[in-house]
């Protein structure tokens, strides 16, 4: 009877709705964390290392807080940590490159946190290391006088090597850059041409020559489609770009390529961390300690304000966040070609954290 | 008692003498707070601009438009300014022609089975987002135009020094002008067809009965009907261009200088934006020198903006529209 299949009808709907309320009620109470999530924003060159199954990763299924982490460049990272919208900030540019910005971050610490290289890459058909390039030659190439690869001063450091006429097409990047920052403090050291005319910064306005791209992958994706272009990538994108990377002369005279040995033996002039910790690894000086040392190396670093973040949970998950970094996190991302910070770094580096404290 | 009142004259009086009715009260001032809120935005948006580069402003006054940098390591805006009226202009010229082609044949010359699926097609081009016209200007007509069309043209048309030597990526003002011509020709082209059709059927086939071929016709009724309707509409596209940041900024290959030839990298002022907005540069006064970029931009809309009221209007008097 109608009236019966009504009740009957309600009835039913009114056990689904409880069904699957009790179900939600109770599968939420099971599947809730108690982790804490934080922010970060800044270096594309760190973001390998952070990212995928890295260290955000396994920071996760070590403590259960989530790190999240987005690639935005070194500018706007340190932007972002000095309005607080993050809760730490990552450039491979110091601290006092930003000192007269709008935002110089003044409360912040910086804290090196990895180590690795910028690199050279050419797309002229000559294997990983095989074309030799020295400083001079290259911020020659970069302030637009030197315009073919065929060029006398190149042939007479690549003997032996046939070299193209094709015109250089010269590549670099157009967004704010900590890979910027290195490469041309690199330039600057071996040319005072180039230290006069452009000098070094994360963000250059005034390129001699050559076209501007996004990101690193922006640069790689460039070169790799130009035949007869040059550009400057963070080590971990030349391995996954196959991109081929030159061989620098560094100051020892030896023609190097990119490796995390080559990369450590630069760190090897830090006997000593200033209290800023701010360090420069660029052209090591000549000696037989740095015989093979990479001479565009570089640390990375990690911005976060003296007194804390937002909660006391934040500033603690992010402390313990970088302290994971330091300690456990150096060995597992050397396949991006980062080495492992010396003790002397690390010990200054846990010393600057153990100071930042939630007020 | 309160009558309602359906004249005229009453209904624009909501509130000298008698209300006439609740309903048009409440519609006259929810849309006067809508007018209101508009020109309070507009205004705010040129206040906070203007603010913002008031550094800039003051350090480098109008010497900024004249070089491309500053001595302390800041950009000059000159050759933005100048990548932005060559781009812009070099689109327009491009778009014009191809646009106005693409509405004749729509509205005179295509069989009625074409017409449909033509302009949908057309219109969709318009919906195509920007960022995504960037990535195909990347990935496909940049290569495109460093192994094949730059260099045909180079030796062809070389003489003239807008088509010089192809160095580089292909990252050029050239692949700029065809990224923004794609862009702003369904604009016009819609638009030009629109106003295509509107010609008043007598006019035309008086022409045609007059004796003229097709093109004669129309060359002369329906090119002067629709002059007004068709310079707004180009006016439209140009507006479209000079405002156009992202596909730009991922074509044009972010180099801060200019020189005539076409093939060779640059910058607008929309793009230099799109790049640094969120990484100025370390100088003290780069930030505001990109807000100096965006008075210059909003100076040139606003220009753009008068100019295509005059001719509209000029053409609208000679057609005997009264205003």
């Amino acid at each position: 009877m109608p009236k019966n299949g009504m009740l009957i009808r309600i009835a039913l709907a009114v056990a689904a709705i409880a069904v699957v309320a009790a179900t939600a009620a109770g599968s939420g109470s099971a599947a809730r964390t108690s982790g804490v999530t934080i922010n970060g924003a800044g270096s594309s060159l760190i973001a390998p290392a952070i990212q995928g199954t890295y260290w955000a990763k396994h920071f996760h299924g070590a403590t259960g807080n989530t790190v999240n982490y987005s690639s935005v460049g070194s500018g706007t990272g340190e932007k972002a940590i000095d309005t607080r919208q993050v809760s730490f900030g990552a450039s491979d540019a110091p601290l006092s490159v930003y000192k007269n910005t709008p935002n110089p971050c003044a409360g912040c610490v910086q804290i090196p946190w990895a180590l690795t290289g910028t690199v050279p890459v050419a797309n002229i058909g000559l294997a990983n290391g095989k074309l030799h390039l020295t400083g001079t030659v290259l911020a020659n190439i970069y302030l637009g006088k030197i315009t073919t690869w065929n060029n006398s001063a190149i042939k007479k450091i690549n003997p032996g090597v046939k070299l193209p006429s094709k015109p250089i097409s010269v590549v670099y990047r157009s967004d704010g850059s900590g890979d910027t920052y290195v490469w041309t403090h690199y330039l600057s050291a071996v040319s005072k041409a180039w230290k006069s005319r452009v000098g070094f910064s994360t963000t250059i306005t005034n390129w001699p020559t050559g076209t501007g791209f996004k990101g690193n992958s922006g640069v790689a994706a460039a070169v790799k489609s130009t035949p007869g272009a040059i550009g400057y990538v963070s080590a971990a994108y030349v391995g996954s770009s196959h991109l081929d990377s030159a061989a620098l002369q560094n100051r020892s005279s030896h023609y190097v390529t990119v490796s995390i040995n080559a990369i450590a033996q630069a760190a090897k002039i830090v006997t000593k961390v200033p209290s800023n910790n701010e360090i420069s690894l660029v052209n090591p000086p000549a000696s037989s300690k740095y015989a093979g040392a990479w001479p565009i190396s570089t640390f990375t670093y990690v911005f976060l304000h003296k007194n804390g973040d937002l909660n006391a949970a934040a500033t603690n998950t992010t402390k313990a966040f970088i302290k994971w970094a330091l300690q456990h996190g150096q060995y597992m991302i050397r396949p991006l070609t980062f080495a492992p910070l010396s003790s002397i770094v690390i010990n200054a580096s846990l010393k600057t954290l153990g100071q930042v404290s939630f007020k | 008692m309160s009558t309602f009142d359906a004249t005229s004259d009453a209904a624009r009086r909501p509130f000298k003498g008698r209300r006439t009715h609740f309903g048009d009260l409440i519609l006259q001032v929810t849309a006067g707070l809508a007018a209101a809120g508009a020109i309070f935005l507009v205004g705010m948006i040129i206040y906070k601009v203007v603010e913002g580069a008031r550094l800039s402003l003051s350090t480098f006054g109008l010497g900024f438009l004249t070089h491309t940098s500053e001595i302390n390591g800041d950009i000059g805006g000159k050759a933005f300014l100048i990548g932005t009226a060559v781009t812009s202009i070099g689109a327009l010229a491009l778009a014009t022609p191809l646009a106005l082609g693409v509405a004749l044949f729509l509205s005179e010359l295509a069989p009625g089975w074409i017409r449909g699926p033509v302009t949908a097609l057309v219109e969709t081009l318009a919906a195509i987002p920007s960022v995504v016209i960037g990535l195909w200007g990347i990935i496909v007509l940049i290569p495109n135009l460093r192994l094949h069309v730059m260099p045909a043209l180079h030796s062809t048309l070389g003489f003239i020094p807008l088509f010089g030597p192809v160095t580089g990526t292909g990252a050029s003002i050239f692949a700029a002008i065809i990224v923004l011509t794609i862009m702003i020709l369904p604009i016009i082209a819609s638009i030009s067809r629109e106003l295509f059709l509107g010609v008043p059927a007598e006019l035309k086939e008086g022409a045609l009965a007059l004796g003229t071929t097709r093109w004669e016709m129309v060359r002369g009724v329906v090119f002067p009907f629709a002059r007004g309707g068709v310079a707004a509409a180009m006016i439209l596209g140009l507006a479209r261009a000079l405002g156009e940041a992202i596909a730009v900024s991922m074509v044009i290959g972010a180099f801060n200088g200019f020189s005539w030839n076409l093939f060779s990298a640059g910058d607008t002022l929309a793009g230099r934006l799109a790049n640094d907005y969120s990484s100025p540069g370390t100088a003290p006064t780069a930030t505001s020198s990109l807000f100096y970029l965006a008075v210059i931009l909003l100076v040139f809309s606003i220009v753009v903006n008068l100019i295509a009221q005059v001719i509209v209007r000029r053409a609208e008097r000679r057609q005997g529209l009264v205003r």
